[in-house]
């Protein structure tokens, strides 16, 4: 049960994109994920697979543990998918259903439609699971604060919440062994969690949620008279130990990145006026 | 010079009665005392005596309901020079896992000199500096929760440190270590001590109060007695009438005494004590 959390599925190395800055792997996976919903046909599909194959080669995280991130989601995409088959109409008026049955039309299109967003998806989950593969949660804390600054103007506490992100990191661990000792505490005295139905099985959790309620109070309390000993008088005047500093890394990897989805971008805006190419679009 | 000066301190807590009645319930009750710069002070007595509440006073964490609590010229119920005042003393508590706020030692560590506003290159010094006073550089990197308890603490020491405290308060820190990690915490304590710190611990374990300059027993609220180890532990009467018990070392010592042997507890410091003893018995 104690997976080592604060490391999260941190795969550790040094390769280029492991020594990126985490701001600009950050904004580079959100443009990523935005991206990604313009691409129109199979054709830069394959382009996408291609750029995203050549991230995960370069980043060294082996091909199975990007690809484990999928198989959390396996239910959703095959729900998703086949929604899209049986709800997507034909591409023109014209167009006839491949096989129909009561109201229940199926239409070539709508199993394209069906492959595009499962691929979407999937690549969702990959763009994101590379960025958490290369980045360990606190640098991606630090990456958030960082990048949230501006929003200081509209009086967002971006200290406040970069704070909180940071201390539950730093409390799950503690949180997951304390639940287990209480666990075996309840189950010493009797406590039964695995038989019955599901309000049987529902109720038994009570008694683990109050005393790790109530635990979670006394650390809280215990934790503001720490920060207060330590001087902590919220973000007035406070500095930061890291710093982060944009390298060459960063400049190449944003160029080459945003290069590529300028080219979709330009693709999908331009859909249409070039009658001959339909293949870049369908 | 004397850092620590509390005149007349009481402070008591809201009890909430089973009737649903608000009541009183008396933290400390009436405590002047007062601790040398670079004395090594403990403080001693069982559960409940007022012993962490003491310690809450000391860095204005608590507010005395009459009384005040001086430390480095600082008067705790001074808003304005609260922050200063933190500044002089640095805590650690007794749960190593609840005083941890980041998820990487050095992040950790620099918490304090962030707080304060240091410069970013001064901050990394003085994180690599606490942290080899505790010894534990080679750690800078990892994540706590997978250090020891002791070494957990010395982390937490190293926080403390960070700040450049005149004052090291221990409130408990040891109580919840093994034996291995209790001697960590206190060597490093008392390495401190040897450097300049004022250290003021925090304990139920006697034996560490064996190594003190001064020895300060509470109990229900009230200060008691002060004294050396030495005075303290030979007060039978005193001991017996607060709840607690000589260490076995000076125990041995006391009974080998009044049994005709070469032993005195009382003129020898206790570290020698122990050599002492077994001298005596191989002889």
């Amino acid at each position: 049960m104690l997976r080592d959390v604060t490391f999260g599925q941190y795969y550790p190395g040094n390769s280029f994109v492991h020594r990126m800055d985490a701001r600009i792997k950050l904004v580079l996976t959100l443009l990523f994920m935005v991206g990604i919903f313009f691409v129109q046909s199979f054709a830069v599909f394959g382009f996408v697979t291609v750029f995203l194959l050549a991230v995960i080669f370069i980043s060294q995280v082996p091909l199975r543990s990007v690809l484990r991130s999928v198989k959390g989601i396996v239910v959703l995409l095959v729900l998703t998918a086949v929604l899209n088959v049986f709800f997507a109409k034909g591409a023109t008026p014209a167009e006839q259903p491949l096989w129909s049955w009561w109201k229940i039309e199926i239409y070539a299109n709508g199993l394209k439609q069906a492959a595009k967003i499962f691929l979407r998806l999937v690549y969702l989950v990959i763009g994101s699971s590379v960025l958490t593969l290369t980045t360990t949660p606190v640098d991606l804390t630090h990456a958030v604060e960082s990048l949230l600054k501006p929003l200081r103007v509209i009086k967002f506490p971006v200290h406040e919440f970069a704070l909180i992100m940071s201390l539950t990191l730093s409390f799950i661990p503690s949180l997951i062994e304390e639940t287990d000792r209480i666990i075996r505490a309840q189950k010493a005295r009797g406590a039964d969690f695995d038989t019955g139905g599901l309000i049987k099985r529902a109720k038994a959790f009570v008694p683990i949620l109050i005393p790790l309620l109530v635990g979670g109070f006394r650390r809280a309390e215990e934790l503001a008279n720490a920060m207060n000993s330590r001087c902590y008088e919220g973000a007035t005047k406070r500095t930061c130990m890291r710093v982060m500093k944009l390298g060459w890394r960063d400049y190449v990897a944003a160029f080459v990145t945003v290069a590529f989805f300028a080219g979709i971008f330009v693709l999908y805006a331009m859909r249409g006026s070039w009658g001959g190419v339909t293949w870049l679009y369908f | 010079m004397e850092i620590i000066s509390l005149d007349n301190v009481s402070y008591s807590y809201k009890a909430y009665n089973d009737d649903g009645t608000v009541g009183e319930c008396i933290g400390v009750e009436g405590v002047t005392l007062s601790v040398e710069e670079g004395a090594f002070v403990a403080l001693v007595g069982h559960n409940g005596c007022g012993k962490s509440t003491l310690a809450k006073l000391l860095n204005g964490l608590l507010l005395p309901k009459s009384g005040t609590v001086r430390v480095c010229g600082l008067t705790t119920t001074d808003r304005d020079t609260l922050f200063e005042l933190r500044k002089n003393v640095g805590m650690v508590f007794q749960n190593p896992d609840n005083q941890m706020v980041a998820s990487i030692v050095e992040e950790d560590v620099a918490f304090g000199p962030e707080n304060l506003g240091v410069p970013q290159p001064e901050i990394v010094q003085r994180v690599y500096e606490a942290l080899s006073q505790v010894g534990m550089e080679q750690f800078a990197k990892s994540s706590p929760h997978r250090l020891s308890g002791g070494q957990k603490q010395r982390i937490a020491i190293a926080g403390a440190l960070a700040i450049r405290p005149k004052v090291l308060v221990l409130d408990e820190s040891t109580a919840m270590l093994d034996p291995l990690g209790r001697k960590e915490v206190l060597d490093v304590a008392h390495k401190l001590n040897a450097q300049g710190m004022t250290v003021v611990l925090i304990t139920h374990f006697m034996e560490e109060v064996l190594d003190c300059s001064s020895v300060l027993v509470m109990n229900n609220g009230h200060l008691v007695a002060q004294g050396t180890p030495n005075e303290i532990f030979a007060n039978r009467r005193l001991l017996d009438e607060v709840g607690l018990r000589a260490p076995r070392t000076v125990e041995l010592a006391d009974k080998l005494h009044s049994a005709g042997f070469n032993v005195d507890a009382l003129e020898r410091s206790a570290h020698i004590l122990g050599g002492d003893v077994c001298q005596e018995l191989t002889k």
